[in-house]
This record gives C-alpha cells, structure tokens and sequence, in this order.
C-alpha cells in the first residue's frame, strides 16, 4: 500500500465529528511512518517493507560506489567523474579538513555513513519509495551509537585514561569552576552527543515526511471531493503546488542532513583526538 | 479535571515547541548572519566557514529539534 493511499484511507477512516471538533487530524501520525504487515518471516524477524528499503538503499550505495570507481580511467565518464568527485569531497572537505592528515583514514566509515544517509533520505522524494527510511528512529539510532562508540574508543586509544580526566578535570578552567565544566562537559559529551545526533537526522526527516504528505495528501484530497464541495477544492491546488515547492526545500534538507551527520561524526572523532581544545 | 488535562495537553505540548523554538531561532540567526558577514569580508575562507556555519546551525538546532520530538512524544 502506497503512502498516497495509506494518507486517503486515514483520512477516510477517520470517524470525525465536524460539527464539535476544530480539527480533523488523525488521531496519531504513525500510519505514515509504520508499515506493519511483514513480507515475510524469518522466525521472530519480520521483513517488513521499511527493511527491504534499508536493503535497497545499502545496494543502491555498493551499486553506485562499484560501478563509479570500478576503472582508473585517464577522463572518466561523466557519471564516474560525479561518484569520484563526491568521494574526494567526503575524503578532502571532511575528513582531511576537520580532523586533520591523521582523518584520511576514517574516510571509509565517513563515506559510508555520508552515502547510506543521503540515499536513505532521498528516498523521500523518490518515486513510487516516498518513504525515508532515515525517519525510523532504529536507522539513525544505530548509525549514531557507532558513532558514539568510534570516538569513544578512538578518544581512548589515542589518549589512555586521560581522555576521561581531562574531560572530567579540564585543565584550562579556573580550578573554582572545573567540577562544574567538568560535570557540564561529561554529560554533553557522552550522553546528549549520540542523543542529538540521532535526533536530529531523525527529526528532521520526520518532519519533512510529514509536510509533504499533509500538503501532497490534503491537495490530492481536496480536489477528489470536488464533487461535495464544489469549487472549494480549488484549495487543493494550492495545497498541491506547495507541496511540490516543499519537495525542492526537503531535497536540500536531505542532503544538508547527510553533510551535517558526517561532519558531526568528524568533528567529534576529532575532538577524542585532541581532546585539549 | 484529569479528562480536561488530557485534552489540554497537546495543545500545551505544542505551546511548548514553539517557547522552545525562539531560542535556537535567534541563535541560528545569530551564527548565519555572522557567517554572512564572514564570507563577505573574506570571500577566500568561503568554505572553511560554511562548513563551521552548518556546524553551529547544526548544535543550535537540537535544542529545537528535541522540542519538536516531545512535542509528539507528549
């Protein structure tokens, strides 16, 4: 069942009272999120149609980093010359200028995050998809927890216990406000980081989702029921036209979420690097 | 009185978001409008700062984003 009629059946279902309520919104907005009947099953795991997209975004990403730098060609095509151009941006504009020359190396685990995100998120636009599968919070959840656990472990490595005491004790405050620095900088560090950075991605696609489908749906809607209401439904239109505004803003909030995800993962890699500044 | 406090608690939730949502306004006006002033003094460090720039939008933003998120949660 697409999303487009998922939106219609909601708003058909929905038993609402026009005359004593002011608003007739569906009661909660999971139906556009959720899809609960599964393919099929294996054992306890059910194959749902938001795993099979998570799949296809993961093929789409091998697909195209395969066949862009499959060849070393002297002029690569055109398409080969964007792929490459994309990976020299993560390798050069991220990691390298964020963390510094010690980064190159985090370019794979950057490009891969950088890539499934900004797939995952276009997604949304995509047709016949229209589903970002960034809006499910396990998806972001899980991207951020490796996160969280690469700097944890990288901030270890590279600095022994010192990566937790210095933390804890910054050195550069005044010595009457470290334990509060300290207590300030523990908590944001190892518990509203990962937090935030799955949050953020998250949010933002649900709430692009839900834009898109409210203005597509109530415009679709609208003019449907230009029988009933007559020339009224011309408000769909407008609804319509919006909604495919929003579509060209959520494009750059989809690749802007992409870029901001992977610069946050540089940029605390690189804080657990040098954790003194 | 609890049926009534049911009810009302969208619609403070929603009060809520948008309380939350002025400070990070301000402060992702603050960090663009500095990062404009930026490029336009020193067009050559153009992509340092807008990567810095999305940096801080990208901090300022959270606190918004967590108000958004409770208020669905709520």
């Amino acid at each position: 069942m697409g999303r487009l009629t998922t939106l219609l059946w909601a708003v058909e279902h929905h038993e609402c009272d026009v005359e004593n309520e002011v608003i007739c919104a569906p009661e909660n907005v999971n139906i556009l999120f959720e899809y609960k009947e599964p393919w099929f099953s294996v054992g306890p795991v059910n194959f749902t149609r938001t795993s099979f997209l998570i799949f296809l975004a993961a093929a789409v990403v091998i697909g195209l980093l395969y066949f862009g730098l499959r060849r070393n060609r002297l002029v690569p095509t055109k398409f080969e010359a964007a792929i490459q151009s994309l990976v020299e941006f993560v390798r050069d504009g991220i990691a390298r200028d964020i963390i510094g020359p010690e980064g190159v190396r985090y370019t794979p685990y950057l490009l891969s995050i950088f890539m499934l995100i900004l797939v995952g998120n276009l997604f949304e636009l995509a047709p016949l998809i229209n589903f970002p599968i960034t809006s499910r919070m396990a998806l972001p959840a899980f991207l951020s927890l490796i996160t969280y656990v690469i700097f944890v472990f990288v901030g270890f490595k590279k600095n022994g216990i010192r990566y937790l005491t210095d933390t804890a004790w910054p050195k550069a405050v005044p010595i009457g406000l470290r334990w509060l620095v300290g207590l300030i900088e523990i908590v944001s560090t190892f518990i509203l980081r990962p937090i935030t950075l799955a949050v953020r991605l998250f949010a933002n696609l649900v709430a692009g989702h839900l834009m898109l489908s409210l203005l597509l749906g109530s415009g679709i809607a609208f003019v449907l029921a230009v029988g009933e209401i007559g020339p009224k439904a011309g408000i769909g239109v407008v609804w319509f036209a919006f909604g495919l505004l929003m579509f060209v803003f959520e494009l750059l909030v989809g690749v802007l979420q992409a870029y901001i995800f992977t610069l946050l993962t540089a940029v605390y890699i690189q804080t657990s690097i040098h954790p003194a500044h | 009185m609890e049926g009534n406090i049911e009810l009302l608690k969208g619609a403070i939730a929603l009060i809520g978001y948008g309380l939350g949502a002025v400070g990070p306004g301000i402060g992702i006006g603050i960090v663009a409008g500095n990062a404009i002033t930026a490029m336009a003094r020193q067009p050559e460090m153009t992509g340092t700062i807008r990567a810095t720039m999305f940096l801080g939008i990208a901090l300022t933003e959270a606190l918004a984003l967590i108000g958004f998120v409770l208020f669905f949660i709520a």
